[in-house]
């Protein structure tokens, strides 16, 4: 972001912003940038709260009045919290993550099943808005196909375009279908739920650590699982 | 979050490694006009685009033009991290594309207008200097829109 900053205001248009690493917009000095303490993914801060959105938008507005820069403001307030114990409660009880007992495919299958339902659900109160959709094929396809690749001990490698986007698609299936009910979720239990509760995160994590064990992709393994996935007793 | 103390010494080290320095001498364009009057775009690094749009390679300096009167509820997401959160953008697209609440400014005639299409970047795994050639071009048609001033978003 600060890279693009610059250049277009190199050019001639004046730009203002987010920053979410204060550290890295520090260092690299944009023209104007509002840091703000929010988790990385929402630089606006709240979901759904358009008078937080406004406020940190304001902020950043200002920015375009300062006589000279670069000028980097820290916003002063957090997002509002999420009442843990007020979210809605998980729709599924997961399984044992892992298919080594009935196979990957069988259990991915399973589970995918039972989140129907309620990604249905989710999409209803969303308006039909769903992020699924970066693969061309069907997510149930996807799934079964990650499973046997698994159930084979093989590794994608002569199709990592269409892993990336059938495990995005999964991810973003599994986290509409989590939070399919109205209310405020925290998003650091919906990653645990994800990659310590169900068979998809255990197949990914499965994934990742074959891919760092392969030469040819050990550095793409970064784009397969989060860090906070890969050290659990550090996360949420 | 983002307070570097709270994280992971793993995490702390990860996203101090990528402190880099400026990209040249100060740049500073000061607007000439107040924010009433300015013509604003957004513009996003977060891997947004609709979904008959190609998607973002795993390393991509390329951009895609987002309609200003398009349905932002269709925009999906193809970043490459893996590292930040998704559950907010899929329940508003505005944590990260705040489209809407620029609506809004201009309709309350807090901007002065909306430019005609936005634009999203993906930003990961590329030097800063890659992005200079399509930032260009970008700088190019939104000079053509008008615009005079960018509201930028990361993820």
């Amino acid at each position: 972001m600060s890279a693009l900053s610059y250049f277009l205001e190199r050019d001639g248009i004046a730009t203002t912003g987010i920053s979410l690493v204060r550290e890295n917009t520090e260092s690299m000095q944009p023209p104007r940038a509002l840091w703000v303490p929010f988790p990385l993914g929402r630089p606006l801060g709240k979901p759904g709260n358009s008078a937080f959105q406004h406020r940190v938008i304001a902020a950043a507005l200002a920015l375009l009045d300062r006589a000279k820069g670069p000028v980097l403001e820290d916003y002063p307030e957090d997002a509002p919290a999420v009442i843990s114990e007020a979210a809605p409660a998980c729709p599924i009880a997961f399984a044992k993550p892992g298919g080594e007992a009935t196979g990957w495919a069988a259990a991915l299958c399973k589970e995918l099943q039972a989140l129907m339902p309620w990604h249905d659900l989710g999409r209803r109160r969303r308006r039909g808005r769903t992020l699924v959709g970066l693969s061309a094929n069907a997510i149930q396809d996807n799934i079964e196909k990650m499973g046997r690749l698994l159930d084979d001990g093989r590794l994608p490698l002569d199709d990592l375009a269409w892993f990336k986007a059938a495990t995005e698609d999964a991810k973003a299936f599994y986290l509409e279908a989590l939070t399919a009910q109205p209310g405020e979720y925290d998003q650091q239990e919906l990653e645990n739920v994800l990659w310590n509760q169900t068979a998809l995160g255990a197949a990914i994590l499965k994934f990742n650590k074959d891919f760092k064990a392969h030469p040819d992709t050990a550095t793409l393994a970064v784009i397969t699982a989060p860090r906070i996935a890969e050290h659990p007793e550090s996360g949420s | 979050m983002v307070r570097l103390s709270d994280l992971p010494d793993y995490e702390r080290e990860h996203l101090l490694a990528k402190n880099l320095p400026p990209l040249g001498p100060p740049v500073f364009s000061r607007p000439s006009k107040p924010l009433s009057e300015l013509r604003i775009a957004l513009i996003t690094t977060a891997g947004l685009h609709f979904r008959d749009d190609p998607g973002f390679e795993f390393t991509d300096a390329t951009f895609r033009p987002i309609p200003g009167e398009e349905d932002a509820e269709q925009l999906i997401m193809s970043h490459s991290s893996v590292n930040f959160d998704r559950s907010g953008f899929i329940e508003d697209v505005n944590i990260v594309f705040p489209i809407e609440r620029f609506r809004e400014l201009a309709a309350q005639s807090v901007i002065g207008s909306l430019a005609s299409v936005h634009y999203s970047f993906m930003g990961a795994g590329l030097m800063p200097a890659a992005y200079e050639q399509a930032a260009s071009q970008v700088a190019g048609m939104l000079k053509q829109d008008l615009v005079d001033a960018v509201f930028l978003t990361p993820v």
